[in-house]
């Protein structure tokens, strides 16, 4: 004989449970003594064609999804579908983060590279195939659930530990209070009991506190994330936090700052008198200054190739550097004497091409590269932007700009000059 | 009548004996006087680990003894080792569950604990090896004002997704596989009526029952969660073999470095596992749970995954020659003969010829002797570890390069502080968990049967 | 999951009878056949045999493969006292001891090897011979310092030395097994499992070391200066993809004969089915971890091997082994009843036979013509990426599969000689165990 027959348990008959201190019947609970017995006892009851029942054991018992005829969860296939998602979002997260958001080339290798993506999107894969099984598990058992009805009855608590269990609920349609307990009696269970619920409704439902608690810590929870939000769409004049402030500041001089070191006071260092920085003697006066025997050169030193290259390169820098005020014809009205002109002024650039008044195309290489290194009048020098092989270049295309604007149909080879007589030519 | 009972009331009793027997370590008033004493040693080490960590986040990693050759030593290692010893729990937990190997049951639970802790002390050491851990969010991908998302091309950050999706699985596996035996927990208070454990517990166990309906599905997301963390494992360490592996270093980049990988994780891991069992089962009584035939399987296993192991040396080695790489050949004689010999042999000589004593059944069936050379096995895989990196980037293409690797107070002091924090966490699952699944040694009892007809 | 055992079923029907000789007769058959047709297209091929002997290692290998997998089962169960594969352990032993019949079907590459052919391996050839005198004149720039310092391990005599020693150790060890097994039919001695448990230890052991061997030497080879670690363990696993396939064939064929009805049920079919997915899945794990390691290395002697198998006409069979014996695989391996419903398994275990067989074609068959094609003077530069797409040409010829065909021929041959006596361990102290055998 076993522990649990030690309990005060209330008869057979089915007729003294009618406890005013209890509430509504909630189900019957039986109790068998092996997991055999469990199993007979299951087949029995859902031969006679009870739903509404279901079995408690400390450990599952073989066999017993059989006896109570227990659908095959449907599980496995919300989790194949969790894993394909996971399969599919990881290649897309990696496609999108490396191939197509931000395409990066590392060693090498092709910015969406198939191979390399495999792993991750094998662990996102299992990440979401672990999560459907986890939460999926849950969810279709319903729980957390941490009350149900039979907790108030003793023996359940041993359904955890050494008791095999049969409850019936009393929604079942074919319960009925006597002969639901015969049957269980006859399918040799060493005790039945009534469970009801408690007379107290407040205690069928979650206890204010609980819900109270649940409510104030997600709310809490979210405050993070609202100071996050509130951060990205607003802005602030005070620099930012520096938590770990890493090698932000670091104790050392930049330039133009102050120093106690020199008797000038100055952190940063002229050059010294008499001394020039490697690489900066500039010794070739034609190729760097444009002056052949002390007067500007009408050559190009033969460091510039005189090639269609060239030509293309100084176009290039023409129209970068040039064009804003010679215009890309070279005419002197480029974007800013032509916004000065629109706002009332009268102000042009030099007209590079203009053969009545030819000052820039009677002007020798040397003096045209002189002009674009030190400027002329209100023109700006472009040393420091333009190194000296592209100034040369550009006092190439300057050369090819004041032949192709002063050209004849005589200069176009035969061939070509029917396509002149385009009826429209290209505005830019 | 008479005899059905006696059969009924000895299966209820060995069942509620499997439960007293388990529970009496969390309900015990008081804790061992040398679980006290242990705790306190792990928590010294742990200080002792958290002084290191300290010292390195507000100095930078020049406090260890990596250089621009030997970049990654111990931290790596320390890595590598503790994901290894992690990849037992799994194993034990998922495939042998696969493979029906019932002896699993007895063990499973402190395993799968084991695994979540040494994925813990694993964690910090990449955290901390990157030398700016409070940059560690940017490898999780998210739109950010840096206009920048996470490399996945590299290795490195396959480790960031293989490691937290392992520790994430391993801790819903290990709690779900729980939730059953808190609820035996929480049924236990409230009988005794000390509602505050049973209301903690009962909510730990989300109201679980042990209704036939939900064993079902229960039972059905165990074997799956089985069978994904299965190739899990295998990826994981697969991952961070490529970590080395996708490099072009001689020692480095070869093919058999993932399924070789995963073997030596199980082989390290095995042996911490008994490591910690040994002591405990004989501390807390549980040798008729965990039972000798138990700890003699898991030799069984130490002694072919250590072969395993040693059949990759033999074939690495054998390729080495075979490929006629010259930097290939010359690193593996490096390894055996050149300023690290020391390490190599005490990892040949811990991996291969101490699992050897495993073929004798009197070895296997001496705890004593298996706890000395379980720790013999941790140190070689530790070693072996430590060979791959530090001597393949010690002597790497050219000679220019170059260098000796030697660790500071600080390598030896975090390595000491991830121990004493696995063992603290450990101590301290091992006092307040259940430390064996109740309910699985319970469905594979011969009582599980009793009363069936045949 | 339980301990629950069961008796063997009184009408059941486990003597093998006259099936042993039928399959024997219906394998001679289909081995005689196919392979004189595959001697006159082999002779007619205007190759001097190469294309022949190329198919043969081919089919050679898969035949191999087929026995290695299954004894690997056998080995494994005694080792882990397995419990459900006892009702199939018996088959799986007669299949394993087709060992014999194998080696001595391998002497059609081996002899002409030893006997001075070179156009097989081109480690053979007399270019590599010249290599090894100092400062050769005539040694081919393909022999470079790779290959020449290995060619007293890859020289004809030795590779035929260590072929007959795999032989004879398969052998003795699938007798054996085999032969104690059987003992204890006669005998019901307990003491017997005990016995083969303890010598499955080191019988794995030797097992482990000489299939790696047998990869390297009879399929690495074939392309002289590559190489991979992994190799032997892929290989391994397509091997144990395509004997679990077999097994579950083989008894099925036997229960369409009414023997065994009773003791084999979907459970053994599920529990095979979930090794041969299993195996699908390692053998992918394998093939991808030595693929990604070595585009990702990017290292000329090792992608060299890829170069010819990802480009031209060879992509297409690399992508039909991925998609073939690997995906479609295994998204449907993985529900339980592909796997016990008899057709599907049926149709899934002869699917991946054929795609174990093109998995070991793409192994070794683009070495037919690369290798020639070096030797003959084209660099390593002239690929696929420069035009000269003929060397990426697939070049199927009807060889490759009449000479599988009659391989399996052989190999049937070797199976039926065994099926003889009990099919069923009847005196194993597990059968009862896995009688009762029931997945969760």
């Amino acid at each position: 004989m076993t522990e649990s027959h030690d309990h005060d348990h209330e008869s057979f008959d089915g007729g003294g449970d009618a406890d005013v201190e209890e509430g509504r019947l909630f189900g019957v609970l039986a109790e068998y003594d092996t997991p055999g017995e469990l199993v007979e006892a299951a087949r029995r009851v859902r031969d006679a064609g009870y739903t509404d029942f279901d079995c408690y054991s400390p450990f599952p018992v073989h066999g017993i999804d059989d006896a109570m005829g227990i659908k095959r969860t449907i599980l496995p296939a919300l989790v194949f579908g969790g894993g394909v998602t996971g399969t599919v979002g990881g290649l897309l997260l990696q496609w999108w983060c490396n191939a197509y958001n931000w395409p990066w080339n590392i060693s090498g290798k092709p910015t969406w590279s198939i191979p390399a993506n495999v792993p991750i999107a094998f662990e996102a894969t299992i990440l979401l195939a672990v999560f459907t099984t986890f939460f999926g598990m849950w969810i279709l058992n319903r729980l957390p659930q941490v009350w149900h009805p039979f907790f108030r009855n003793e023996r359940f608590n041993h359904a955890t530990d050494d008791a095999f269990l049969l409850g019936i609920e009393a929604r079942d349609r074919r319960f009925d209070p006597v002969a639901t307990k015969k049957l269980l009696v006859d399918a040799g269970a060493i005790s039945v009991d009534n469970v009801h619920l408690d007379p107290d409704p407040t205690a069928h439902h979650m206890p204010k506190w609980i819900t109270a608690f649940i409510v104030a810590s997600t709310a809490f929870a979210l405050i993070p994330f609202a100071i996050a939000a509130k951060a990205r769409t607003s802005h602030s004049a005070e620099p930012h936090i520096h938590i770990f402030p890493d090698m932000d500041f670091q104790p050392k001089y930049k330039s133009d700052q102050a120093m106690d070191l020199f008797e000038d006071g100055r952190e940063n260092r002229g050059e010294l008198s008499g001394t020039i920085a490697r690489g900066s003697l500039n010794a070739d006066d034609l190729f760097y200054r444009g002056l052949e025997n002390g007067q500007w050169t009408v050559n190009f030193p033969k460091q510039v190739e005189l090639n269609e290259q060239t030509i293309r390169r100084g176009k290039n820098r023409f129209e970068i550097y040039c064009t804003p005020c010679h215009g890309f014809d070279g005419r002197g009205m480029g974007a800013v004497p032509t916004r000065v002109a629109a706002g009332g002024g009268a102000w042009q650039a030099r007209n590079l091409v203009d053969a009545s008044n030819p000052v820039a195309i009677d002007m020798p290489n040397g003096q045209l590269f002189n002009t674009i290194s030190n400027g002329y009048n209100t023109m700006m020098g472009y040393a420091a932007q333009i190194p000296f092989a592209d100034r040369w270049a550009i006092v190439l295309y300057v050369r090819a700009l004041q032949r192709s604007q002063n050209a004849s149909l005589e200069d176009i080879p035969t061939d070509h000059r029917s396509d002149m007589q385009m009826p429209e030519a290209p505005s830019k | 009548m008479d005899s059905h009972h006696a059969e009924s009331g000895k299966a209820r009793e060995a069942f509620r004996a499997v439960t007293r027997d388990v529970a009496w370590i969390a309900e015990a008033p008081k804790p061992h006087k040398l679980w006290v004493a242990v705790l306190g040693i792990a928590l010294v080490m742990f200080a002792i680990g958290v002084y290191s960590i300290y010292v390195l986040v507000t100095t930078g990693i020049g406090v260890w003894g990596n250089s621009n050759t030997v970049c990654w030593a111990w931290d790596i290692t320390n890595f590598v080792w503790w994901i290894g010893i992690g990849h037992a729990g799994t194993l034990i937990s998922a495939v042998l569950y696969l493979t029906r190997q019932q002896w699993r049951t007895s063990i499973n639970r402190s395993a799968e604990a084991m695994t979540i802790f040494a994925v813990m002390c694993a964690g910090l050491f990449p955290l901390l090896h990157t030398g700016r851990p409070w940059f560690a969010w940017w490898m999780i991908p998210h739109p950010n004002d840096m206009q920048m998302w996470p490399q996945f091309r590299s290795p490195l950050m396959w480790d960031v997704f293989a490691v937290s999706t392992y520790a994430t699985t391993s801790i819903l596996f290990w709690y779900m596989g729980m939730v059953p035996d808190l609820a035996t927990f929480r049924d236990r208070y409230a009988a005794r009526g000390e509602r505050l454990r049973a209301i903690i517990y009962g909510t730990l166990s989300l109201g679980w029952r042990g209704s036939a309906r939900q064993w079902h599905r229960y039972e059905r997301a165990y074997l799956i969660l089985a069978g994904l963390a299965t190739p899990l494992v295998f990826s994981v360490h697969s991952v961070v073999s490529f970590d080395f592996a996708t490099s072009q270093l001689p020692g480095w980049h070869t093919t058999i470095f993932p399924p070789y990988f995963v073997a030596g994780a199980i082989f390290s891991g095995f042996a911490m596992v008994f490591t910690l069992l040994i002591p405990a089962r004989h501390l807390f009584n549980l040798k008729h749970i965990i039972k000798d035939e138990h700890v003699e399987a898991a030799c069984k296993i130490m002694l072919a995954t250590g072969m395993m192991v040693g059949l990759a040396y033999g074939t690495e080695f054998f390729i080495a020659w075979y490929s006629g790489n010259l930097f290939e050949k010359f690193t593996f004689i490096n390894r055996a003969f050149g300023p690290f010999w020391w390490s190599y042999f005490l990892m040949v000589g811990c991996n291969v010829l101490i699992p050897q004593f495993f073929w004798f059944k009197k070895i296997r069936r001496t705890p004593v002797v298996i706890f000395v050379l379980c720790i013999f096995i941790n140190i070689g895989m530790w070693f072996e570890r430590f060979v791959i990196i530090a001597t393949s980037l010690a002597r790497s293409f050219l000679p220019a390069q170059w260098s000796y690797y030697e660790p500071t107070r600080y390598d030896v002091g975090l390595f000491i502080g991830t121990i004493g924090l696995f063992f603290t966490l450990f101590l301290l699952f091992f006092r307040y968990a259940p430390i064996i699944a109740i309910s699985e040694v319970k469905g594979v009892m011969p009582e599980a049967h009793a009363g069936k007809k045949h | 999951m339980s301990a629950l055992t069961k008796s063997l079923h009184p009408d059941e029907k486990y003597k093998a009878g006259k099936i042993g000789q039928s399959l024997t007769k219906i394998g001679a058959g289909i081995a005689v056949v196919f392979l004189a047709i595959s001697v006159v297209l082999g002779a007619t091929h205007g190759d001097h045999w190469k294309r022949f002997l190329y198919s043969y290692v081919i089919g050679w290998s898969y035949i191999f493969s087929i026995c290695v997998g299954v004894f690997w089962l056998v080995l494994l169960h005694h080792l882990v006292r397995g419990r459900w594969a006892t009702v199939v352990r018996r088959v799986a032993e007669a299949m394993s001891m087709a060992f014999p019949i194998v080696f001595v079907a391998g002497l059609v590459f081996v002899i002409p090897l030893v006997a001075g052919y070179t156009d097989l391996y081109y480690w053979a050839h007399p270019d590599a011979a010249k290599c090894l005198v100092p400062a050769a004149t005539g040694c081919h720039e393909y022999l470079n310092p790779t290959l020449v310092h290995k060619l007293g391990w890859l020289s004809p005599g030795f590779f035929a030395v260590r072929y007959v020693v795999y032989g004879v150790l398969y052998t003795a060890m699938a007798a054996y097994f085999h032969k104690k097994s059987r003992e204890q039919d006669d005998s019901g001695d307990p003491n017997i499992s005990e016995k083969l448990r303890v010598a499955s230890g080191p019988a794995m052991i030797v097992y482990a070391l000489i299939t790696c061997l047998v990869a390297f030497d009879v399929l690495m080879s074939m392309a002289p200066k590559w190489y991979s670690t992994i190799y032997g363990v892929s290989f391994w696993g397509s091997a144990c993809v395509g004997a679990f396939a077999a097994l579950g064939l083989v008894v099925l064929g036997i229960q369409r004969t009414g023997r065994l009805t009773h003791s084999v049920n979907p459970e053994h079919y599920h529990d095979i089915g979930k090794w041969m997915f299993a195996f699908t899945f390692f053998w992918a794990y394998t093939a991808f971890s030595q693929f990604m390691l070595q585009w990702y290395g990017n290292m000329p002697e090792e992608t060299v091997w890829y170069k010819y198998r990802l480009f031209g006409d060879w992509q297409w069979v690399s992508i039909a082994i991925l998609v073939g014996f690997w995906a479609f695989p295994f998204v449907f391996l993985m529900s339980r009843w592909t796997k016990r419903i008899v057709p599907s398994l049926v149709f899934f275990a002869v699917w991946q036979l054929v795609f174990h067989w093109l998995d070991l074609y793409w192994n070794v068959m683009p070495s037919y013509d690369w290798l020639r094609a070096e030797h003959d003077g084209a660099t390593l530069v002239s690929g696929p990426l420069t035009g000269a797409t003929a060397l990426h040409h697939v070049g199927f010829s009807p060889l490759d599969v009449t000479v599988w065909i009659g391989l399996i021929g052989v190999l049937l041959v070797g199976f039926g000689r065994n099926l003889r006596g009990n099919l069923i361990p009847v005196k194993d102290p597990t059968l009862g165990m896995s009688l009762a055998h029931e997945n969760l």
